[in-house]
């Protein structure tokens, strides 16, 4: 699930942070730039893990702050196709379900790739959302929020950055990761 | 600006991830201010603490890697199984490729071996101790708790 980067990165470290020791400084401005970000291919950026090695600290003509070259490892998440990992239910609609890990939201198991046969009813509880109902051999195995669903993962996808949206539009998402229960051992926990 | 040197410089267990974390100082602190993790960070602390990782050390990781050799895994299924922890054959269908071809009867040997050297994660030992305790006396259950958390 999760991968260590290598990245090599030019930064402007602004005069209000020259009292800090350099480690510390550079550590936080990378914080402030990387943390809780995507970047495209390679993932959510997690934690900086550590600081390989600070170059320059040139002041160039006309700047009031220094730039640094730092070389720099981050914890990415990103994981593989084909990994297996267990997440929460957050939503489940007509399209599918909606599956989050707390620290990411955009897991989607669309319709298709739902263990097969299986239909969907109207949630008493919640109006806008339904409950997916596998049925096997006879028998109702209902998706509820209750327990943990286990998914295999497809496809990572990062779609690119769109010039407008339209106002009532989901919030813009960069990493989407489709995932599929269609398989022995997949699905909620208490299945198997 | 900025340029990746090494895309993937390393896959991390989720227990690495943790045990970083808990490094820094994520564990000790009940208020959340104190330690120098951001509030995604902690996020992240949550969802692994909650998962098979929480009890495992890097001694019992050591010890699977060792035994794991010889049933010939891709590295990414080495990975699942860490992550996940399976206990029963269904569960490592989805890791394992044609599991049946490749093993056959390897997999009870492969789940006895990986439940005997990963400690279950707090959600599976729960649900033990209740199976243990239904079926025979709440004493046994007792004592097999007890025994699983001197194997840890």
């Amino acid at each position: 699930m999760f991968y260590l980067s290598l990245i090599e990165h030019t930064l402007r470290l602004p005069p209000h942070l020259l009292d800090l020791p350099l480690n510390e400084a550079i550590k936080g401005e990378l914080e402030s730039l990387f943390l809780d970000k995507v970047i495209a291919n390679l993932g959510l950026c997690i934690s900086v893990y550590d600081i390989g090695s600070i170059d320059g600290g040139f002041v160039f003509p006309g700047d009031g702050a220094s730039t640094y070259t730092v070389e720099f490892r981050l914890v990415m998440f990103r994981p593989f196709v084909g990994e297996i990992i267990t997440a929460k239910l957050k939503e489940s609609d007509a399209n599918g379900l909606r599956l989050s890990l707390g620290f990411f939201d955009d897991i989607y198991i669309p319709i298709h790739l739902m263990p097969n046969p299986c239909h969907c009813e109207p949630n008493p509880e919640k109006k806008s959302q339904v409950i997916w109902i596998w049925d096997y051999q006879e028998q109702k195995f209902p998706i509820d929020g209750i327990d943990e669903i286990r998914f295999q993962v497809q496809s990572v996808s990062y779609p690119p950055i769109p010039v407008e949206q339209p106002k009532e539009s989901k919030p813009f998402a960069p990493m989407v990761i489709m995932g599929s229960l269609d398989y022995d051992g997949l699905g909620p926990v208490s299945w198997w | 600006m900025s340029c990746r040197k090494k895309a993937n410089a390393g896959a991390l267990t989720n227990f690495e991830v943790l045990d970083f974390l808990r490094s820094r100082g994520a564990a000790k602190d009940p208020t959340r201010v104190i330690a120098p993790i951001a509030a995604s960070e902690f996020k992240v602390y949550d969802y692994l603490v909650e998962s098979a990782a929480c009890n495992q050390t890097r001694e019992s990781i050591n010890e699977l890697l060792e035994k794991c050799k010889k049933y010939d895994l891709a590295k990414a299924e080495i990975l699942n199984i860490i992550n996940i922890r399976p206990a029963s054959p269904v569960e490592i269908d989805p890791i394992i490729e044609e599991s049946e071809k490749r093993m056959g009867e390897g997999i009870e040997d492969l789940i006895e071996m990986v439940t005997t050297v990963l400690p279950p994660p707090p959600t599976q030992m729960n649900t033990e101790e209740e199976v243990v305790a239904g079926d025979e006396e709440i004493a046994d259950g007792e004592q097999t708790a007890t025994a699983m958390a001197t194997e840890n």
